[in-house]
């Protein structure tokens, strides 16, 4: 079967290493470029619009880096980090997840990753978005932001201001004074991500930001809720009122 | 070696005490040993003991009370060495042939009591002067500890100087010139190796002038200049006056680092880098700004590197440098202020 033409995105900041890149690419065939960025916001809105198959990404970038615009493109792309020096790179390729190469690049290292992507997109593997986020973040270092994807454009929230987080079948909805974003991703990896002294899981689809809450009512036996400084009522699982006592 | 001592000052106190005993109280020589020896045991002991007061009561903290404290040992003391005298006496008196022998003690108790004070304001003196010597060893001791300290917050400086991203990002870039542009690509080849080469040199001095510090950020700054291209704008504003000041290497170009690598490279549309040397006073002050992206702030690294510098300007300057960050949240200020001293001034400092 003849290799179809490979759709690619090249996203990094330095003009000079996308122009390089691009040639690469240009003398292996069959791999057409639609679209280069400069940062990660860029990224986002291009692999929305454009759909490409594979992503060249840079980690060290601008306003987004790398780890948080691969976790809001769709899991159908295949992902190339492209880095200088970065140990999070390697983690993420050891966990299966997504192929680096090195700057200066080696243009034997490109092709191989190439054609490995193009494996990766023939067996239609998914990205596994959850081992990637654990791969990014250093050991003890909690999330500081949301990113929610809403089409091509990209929500930056500051964990501050998060009030609740809901889970809601394969989605979670995030809660935010008064508006709700939802984002594709699993409660549990999420709460593992977040600092455990300031977010607790309340309930099995709940996470609660303890500076919310204003106190913990019984309404029935053995059954109590949580109230909200803004006066929202949560449920309140008998695991979750045992955590919040602890913190407490 | 602290025995010995204590034998051979009891041996010479025993034979004061038997003189004075045997001069001052008409004792016979034998007897005045008898008594003389443990009273000179005991003084020995005493003696030893008047580091204590000496350490308890520093002449640095007041003269007056140095001497009061020790006025009241060598009297307490010389007190319980007469009583003591007088005590040994009466128990030699049970010998027959020593019959009388406190009555001829107290002829000569009160030269002993004197003697003894003596003795205790001289041990005194010599605990001062010995306890002075071990202080200014122990002063020694740390100044060579701070010089090692020093030296390796250097080498760890000079480590963590070549920040390995700036460096394969670099050579990237040539990676990618030599296919279009080979004048450009090598170019940049001699740019990094200069920066290299620059770095290696000036990190094995002790002092370098600022002048050739600001040569070397002028390398680092060509070379990124390559990589951001548009995005990468400085401003210099540098009093040629201060140029030939003397700092420590490598303390500015750190920092300049930070300013691209956590300020204007974070931001999509880039920034002007701020240069500015002068000399004010007594001091050769130097600042470096730019603007940062507020969504990035507390990035790992840059604290890392800031305290680096805080603490090679303390273990070599003391409080006579300092370091001051001002951080609004779109912009970053570090401001490096140290003693002027010129190249010309101090010939001893070697290239």
């Amino acid at each position: 079967m003849p290799a179809e033409t490979l759709r690619v995105l090249v996203v990094d900041d330095e003009e000079l290493a996308r122009r390089g890149l691009r040639r690469d690419l240009a003398e292996f065939g069959g791999i057409e470029v639609v679209g280069e960025c400069a940062d990660g916001f860029e990224a986002v809105k291009a692999a929305a619009e454009e759909k490409p198959d594979l992503v060249f990404l840079d980690i060290r970038m601008p306003r987004l880096d790398g780890f948080e615009v691969l976790s809001l493109l769709d899991p159908g792309i295949a992902v190339v980090f492209v880095t200088a020096h970065d140990d999070r790179a390697v983690q993420a390729f050891d966990a299966n997840a997504v192929d680096y190469v090195m700057k200066p690049v080696d243009p034997e290292r490109l092709a191989r990753a190439v054609e490995r992507a193009r494996d990766r997109l023939r067996r239609r593997e998914p990205l596994p978005l959850a081992a990637i986020g654990a791969a990014a973040r250093a050991p003890g270092e909690p999330l500081s932001r949301l990113l929610v994807r809403d089409g091509a454009r990209v929500h930056v929230i500051p964990v501050d201001d998060v009030d609740s987080v809901e889970a809601q079948d394969d989605y979670i909805a995030v809660h935010v004074a008064g508006k709700t974003h939802l984002k594709q991703q699993a409660i549990g990896d999420l709460e593992a991500a977040l600092d455990p002294r300031r977010f607790v899981r309340i309930h099995r689809s709940w996470i609660l930001n303890l500076d919310r809450l204003d106190r913990i009512e019984l309404y029935a036996k053995d059954s109590r809720v949580a109230i909200l400084k803004d006066g929202r009522r949560l449920p309140l699982s008998r695991a979750g009122h045992q955590r919040l006592r602890e913190l407490l | 070696m602290r025995i010995a001592l204590f034998l051979t000052v009891s041996l010479l106190l025993g034979g004061l005490a038997a003189t004075i005993l045997a001069l001052g109280g008409g004792t016979g020589w034998e007897e005045a040993i008898w008594l003389g020896l443990p009273m000179g045991l005991v003084e020995g002991a005493i003696v030893l003991a008047a580091r204590y007061p000496c350490q308890s009561a520093p002449i640095r903290e007041g003269l007056g009370r140095a001497l009061a404290t020790q006025a009241t040992a060598a009297l307490v003391s010389a007190g319980f060495w007469g009583v003591l005298g007088q005590i040994l006496a009466r128990t030699l008196e049970s010998v027959p042939r020593y019959a009388g022998a406190s009555m001829r003690y107290r002829g000569a108790a009160p030269m002993l009591v004197v003697v003894g004070a003596l003795v205790f304001l001289l041990a005194a003196a010599a605990h001062y002067l010995v306890l002075a010597l071990e202080s200014a060893r122990a002063a020694e001791v740390r100044g060579v500890e701070a010089r090692v300290l020093a030296r390796e917050a250097e080498l760890r400086a000079l480590r963590a100087q070549i920040d390995p991203h700036f460096l394969f990002n670099s050579l990237n870039s040539i990676a990618t010139l030599t296919g279009e542009d080979a004048t450009a690509a090598r170019r940049m080849c001699l740019l990094l190796a200069g920066f290299l080469r620059r770095s290696l040199q000036l990190g094995g001095r002790e002092r370098v002038t600022l002048g050739e510090e600001l040569d070397l950020v002028e390398e680092y700054l060509a070379i990124e200049k390559v990589r951001f291209g548009a995005r990468l704008e400085v401003s210099r504003e540098v009093d040629p006056g201060c140029r030939d000041a003397l700092i420590p290497p490598l303390l500015l170009q750190p920092l300049v680092e930070n300013a691209v690598r956590h300020g204007i490279a974070q931001r999509v549309e880039g920034g002007t880098l701020g240069l500015r040397a002068i000399r004010s006073g007594n001091e050769v002050v130097v600042t470096i700004d730019n603007p940062k992206n507020p969504e990035r702030t507390g990035r790992r690294g840059a604290g890392l590197g800031l305290e680096n510098v805080r603490g090679r300007l303390r273990s070599l300057y003391g409080d006579g440098a300092r370091l001051e960050i001002a951080a609004p949240p779109e912009a970053f200020r570090a401001t490096v202020a140290l003693p002027y001293s010129a190249a010309s001034q101090e010939k001893s400092v070697a290239g």
